[in-house]
């Protein structure tokens, strides 16, 4: 008896997974994949007068490089860093401008490189730290300007940014919005800044200052490709100033097994890790009643540097196949009641339409702050289920449940044809 | 609405009903976690049924969620297969061990348990400390 169900079940789980896919596939144009652009965006102008080199062009996950080079004398070197591996960002607009106008603009790129980097000249440590010290109200524009890193912020600057004009009947249909004119260079490379702090979140993790120049303009830097980077090519071009710009030198990334590359996340993560954290808070969460997602979601955007919409996109399916599971034992003994579960599935059906929409339009600081009301709640739901009165009135609801159960099994087995009575 | 189940009868408030499980449905794909705790509140305190009519059924709802909102986040490229191959198996070994721990565990402590690990986690996501 046990094993076609358990084979219903799989056949239960394929076929979702088809329709998931049918429709993946209706909608695949609006979702391209994030992937590795060919090679490095050729800077407009390589100097000569600048060059660089590195004591080592292959990394094994992550690793420091000694960047050494020669400029003009007397001039300030600093290093822009990237990762051929592209990776998404978007960032929504919903600050009033200066005319007190909300723009609700969407901005979206899939070429955001998976690791950046300016490392700037040592002397600016202190102006780092000033900009570091702003807390989350830091903005790159204001940070580049006040470092005198502008001229190093190239290749974000060319990454080609979808922009779209949401709207409240856009985002309830589930729609992004209007596909607005493609940006001018000067408005791309604005939003760049925006979407590449809503990337990298901290100025720490953008900026770095480690530049060593002597006086004959020679140079030195220690850049660091921390571990759970992208694996690939990695570029490192010198800059001076916008009209001098050395060659990129390129570098290589290597990992390997179990830790692997999660494109769309841009991290490399090892394996075994994810597993075992979702082993363990799928067992509590099974053993308390409520799904793993609750603890697991913030859990994932805290340890790593997981994007909270590709958090929030890929535990959701993880329940598929257990719900599925659950659904077809408690159809087979008729204990579900169809009129009010397809009811109620309805309007959770259009909200389950809306929300991931949403999910877009936060930021990572917004998500975090949200999900912890929301545990809030849902510790006041777990504390008032504690609470004796309530004990009480489980206790024969259980036994209530339990009885009406057994006998929905009667029946079953007795394949009578007539409904079980409670 | 009138709700007919196992020979019993129901009269069911379904505006309610339908208005909480949008909302419950918007905030837990939002957030992509199932949202059975907040379903079966619903239809227990809210609706006045009892845990017989309501185990299967808000099952049965939460899953149109769940299937909706998986194929929107995946619609939006917010879909990683190789992480959800990790915990995928992962979730569904959890499923097993559960039931196995359960029959020596109080429940009552593993929700009280549940209480504090929620509120340390709520905290700290509000950046109290």
């Amino acid at each position: 008896m046990q094993k076609p169900a358990k084979m219903m079940g799989l056949a239960c789980l394929v076929a979702a997974f088809g329709l998931i896919g049918a429709v993946a596939g209706l909608w695949a144009e609006e979702n391209p994949t994030s992937g590795t652009s060919p090679g490095p965006q050729q800077s407009p102008a390589a100097s000569a007068a600048l060059t660089l080199k590195v004591d080592q062009a292959h990394l094994d996950n992550g690793g420091q490089v000694i960047v050494s080079g020669q400029a003009p004398a007397g001039k300030p070197v600093m290093l822009e860093v990237w990762a051929a591996a592209r990776v998404r960002s978007s960032f929504f607009d919903s600050k009033p401008d200066k005319d007190g106008v909300i723009p609700y603009k969407l901005y979206l790129t899939y070429e955001m490189p998976s690791f950046y980097r300016i490392v700037l000249p040592k002397d600016r440590q202190a102006a780092l730290n000033e900009v570091k010290g702003q807390g989350k109200q830091w903005a790159l524009g204001e940070a580049l300007k006040k470092l005198g890193a502008e001229a190093a912020f190239q290749q974000p600057a060319q990454a080609a940014i979808e922009a779209y004009q949401a709207s409240f009947l856009a985002s309830v249909i589930g729609s992004r919005g209007d596909l607005l004119p493609k940006l001018d260079d000067k408005e791309n490379r604005r939003r760049a800044m925006q979407l590449v702090k809503a990337r990298f979140r901290s100025p720490g993790n953008i900026f770095a200052a480690g530049v060593e120049s002597a006086p004959d303009g020679s140079f030195k830097a220690v850049i660091k490709i921390p571990e759970g980077s992208a694996p690939g090519d990695y570029f490192v071009a010198a800059v001076v100033d916008q009209a001098t710009r050395s060659q990129p030198v390129k570098l290589d990334n290597a990992i390997t097994f179990p830790t692997v590359y999660m494109s769309n996340a841009g991290t490399s993560i090892n394996l075994f890790w994810p597993f075992l954290l979702s082993l363990a808070i799928g067992t509590f969460g099974v053993l308390m009643g409520a799904g793993g997602g609750f603890i697991l979601n913030p859990l994932l955007v805290s340890i790593w540097p997981l994007p909270h919409t590709i958090v929030a996109g890929t535990v959701m399916p993880t329940v598929l196949f257990s719900q599925g599971s659950g659904i077809y034992n408690y159809s087979k003994i008729k204990f579900i009641n169809w009129k009010l579960g397809v009811t109620m599935g309805l309007a959770m059906l259009v909200g389950g339409f809306i929300g991931p929409k949403l999910t877009e339009l936060i930021t990572l600081d917004q998500f975090k702050f949200v999900f912890g009301w929301i545990l809030l709640v849902l510790a006041a739901l777990m504390l008032w289920q504690t609470t004796p009165g309530y004990l009480a009135k489980n206790k024969k609801e259980q036994e209530v449940l339990k009885q009406c159960k057994l006998m929905a099994e009667q029946a079953a087995k007795a394949r009578k044809g007539e409904a079980p009575k409670c | 609405m009138i709700v007919q189940f196992m020979g019993q009868e129901f009269k069911v408030n379904i505006v309610l009903g339908c208005l909480g499980a949008f909302l419950i449905a918007i905030v837990s794909s939002m957030f992509g976690f199932g949202g059975g705790p907040f379903m079966v509140p619903l239809m227990t305190v809210g609706l006045r049924l009892p845990m017989f009519v309501v185990v299967g059924s808000s099952l049965l709802a939460i899953f149109f969620n769940t299937l909706m909102g998986t194929m929107r986040h995946y619609q939006f490229g917010n879909f990683d297969l190789l992480l959800f191959v990790v915990m995928f198996p992962a979730a569904i070994l959890g499923g097993y061990i559960a039931p196995q721990i359960a029959k020596r565990v109080s429940p009552l402590w593993v929700k009280r348990i549940a209480v504090v690990g929620l509120t340390i986690l709520a905290l700290n996501l509000l950046g109290v400390y």
